[in-house]
């Protein structure tokens, strides 16, 4: 029997175990526990912000006892740093999705953004969790950026093909994320996150201009 | 009466250098432990003061790193004015400001740790603080004075692009290498009002000499 819930973030808000003697299987019900933990904490640090947030107040929103929190996780951190973990693996997995394969590459880099654009405008509350509230977690802050940085360049790259422009700048996938996560950024702290895929049009432009030029740009961006 | 005035001024002195010791501490502490978890003690061991001392120069640890933030804007300013003269050309101006402020950052990367990274998480808003301080005057050389520069992209994005490229150098611990970004950042601060063309080209001016910038700021 396959368990009724997977990583996925949908499933992590939906997934509510039933109160009080339920029988489950102790594998199912800390499986159940840890995923409620981390939807927890995306909430309710979004809410709060990370260092207002105790764990009391995760364990309250996720009905889990404290025990069990400490055999899931060290501590606040480690829960907040699994739960960003999760919702990048998601993200990456939507945006590869859209990104890798034979169409020319303006294209897929544009359906790309699109899927970017709208995993941020779907749940706000990742969103303020996964860019603003991680700037403010300390020491793992740096680490942590760097990694994510890093998996979105190299994702961008493995999606070169034979097709995709050869820039004269020479770290223009870094400028590429840079410029997605400017942008994502800056409307996620105005709470204006659910009109990101609105921008879509600016985006493409500004995203693909270091690549091909204004003209070509331009067009991609009117498509 | 002269050894009173005379007083007077070393005092005036003592209590700027004492300010200016704990801005400089707040930077240092920041670079190596970021904002969230420097302490009050960190900047008071740091600057060699007194606690009470602190407290007279500042009500907090955030209004204390609010005169940081604003110290190190200055300062940059300071070297991005200083690097071009009226006889150069808007694209040329903005290279030339953009690599004296790249390099004095990789001087002393706590100034870049400090407003690309934790002066973000701080307050998201301080973003706002360097378009103010950055915005107009670029302006106002595209312009010379002329009404309003043609935009060909959002000024204010380049800002948030050359933030999160700076903040993913640091991260990797490389901010005395900030240099090696010069030719995307000089992208980024030419191509608002430059466009792709000149900031393309821009960007290989500042790849091939910085050099020759250096021996025209000797002449």
């Amino acid at each position: 029997m396959s368990l009724p819930v997977s990583d996925s973030p949908e499933d992590l808000r939906r997934w509510r175990l039933p109160r009080g003697r339920h029988g489950l299987p102790r594998e199912l019900v800390e499986r159940s526990q840890r995923e409620r933990l981390l939807a927890a904490v995306v909430k309710v640090t979004a809410a709060n912000g990370y260092e207002s947030t105790t764990v009391g107040d995760i364990l309250g929103e996720a009905g889990v006892g404290r025990e069990s929190f400490y055999e899931l996780f060290d501590d606040k951190l480690d829960c907040m740093l699994s739960a960003h973990k999760l919702l990048m693996d998601d993200l990456e997995e939507r945006v590869r999705d859209k990104y890798l394969g034979e169409d020319p590459w303006t294209e897929r880099m544009r359906r790309a953004l699109a899927a970017t654009l709208d995993w941020f405008a779907a749940d706000p509350d990742a969103a303020r969790f996964t860019l603003v509230e991680l700037s403010t977690v300390g020491p793992a802050f740096r680490p942590t950026f760097q990694a994510e940085f890093a998996r979105a360049v190299a994702l961008l790259e493995q999606g070169m093909g034979d097709d995709a422009p050869q820039p004269e700048l020479a770290q223009a996938n870094s400028l590429a994320v840079g410029t997605i996560l400017a942008r994502i950024y800056e409307e996620v702290v105005l709470d204006r996150a659910a009109q990101l895929p609105s921008r879509l049009p600016d985006l493409t432009y500004e995203l693909l201009v270091p690549f091909v030029g204004e003209e070509q740009a331009r067009a991609a961006a009117d498509a | 009466m002269a050894p009173s005035v005379l007083a007077t001024t070393s005092a005036d002195l003592g209590m700027g250098n004492q300010r200016q010791r704990i801005i400089d501490a707040m930077i240092d502490s920041c670079a190596e432990k970021t904002y969230a978890a420097t302490t009050i003690t960190d900047i008071v061991s740091r600057a060699r003061i007194s606690r009470t001392t602190f407290y007279k120069q500042f009500d907090d640890k955030r209004a204390c790193f609010d005169a940081a933030v604003g110290h190190c804007i200055e300062q940059l300013q300071g070297v991005a004015a200083a690097a071009h003269d009226r006889e150069d050309t808007p694209a040329d101006a903005v290279r030339k400001g953009t690599a004296a402020v790249i390099q004095a950052l990789a001087e002393r990367p706590g100034l870049a740790q400090l407003l690309t990274g934790d002066a973000i998480a701080v307050d998201p808003r301080v973003i706002e603080c360097y378009r103010k301080a950055t915005i107009p005057p670029l302006e106002g050389l595209w312009s010379r004075g002329e009404g309003e520069a043609q935009a060909y992209s959002d000024p204010r994005l380049a800002f948030g692009k050359a933030q999160v490229l700076i903040l993913n150098q640091i991260a990797i611990g490389k901010a005395e290498r900030l240099p090696e970004l010069l030719p995307e950042l000089v992208y980024l601060a030419v191509s608002p009002f430059g466009g792709h063309e000149a900031a393309l080209h821009q960007s290989q001016l500042a790849t091939e000499g910085t050099a020759a910038d250096v021996a025209a700021g000797e002449r």
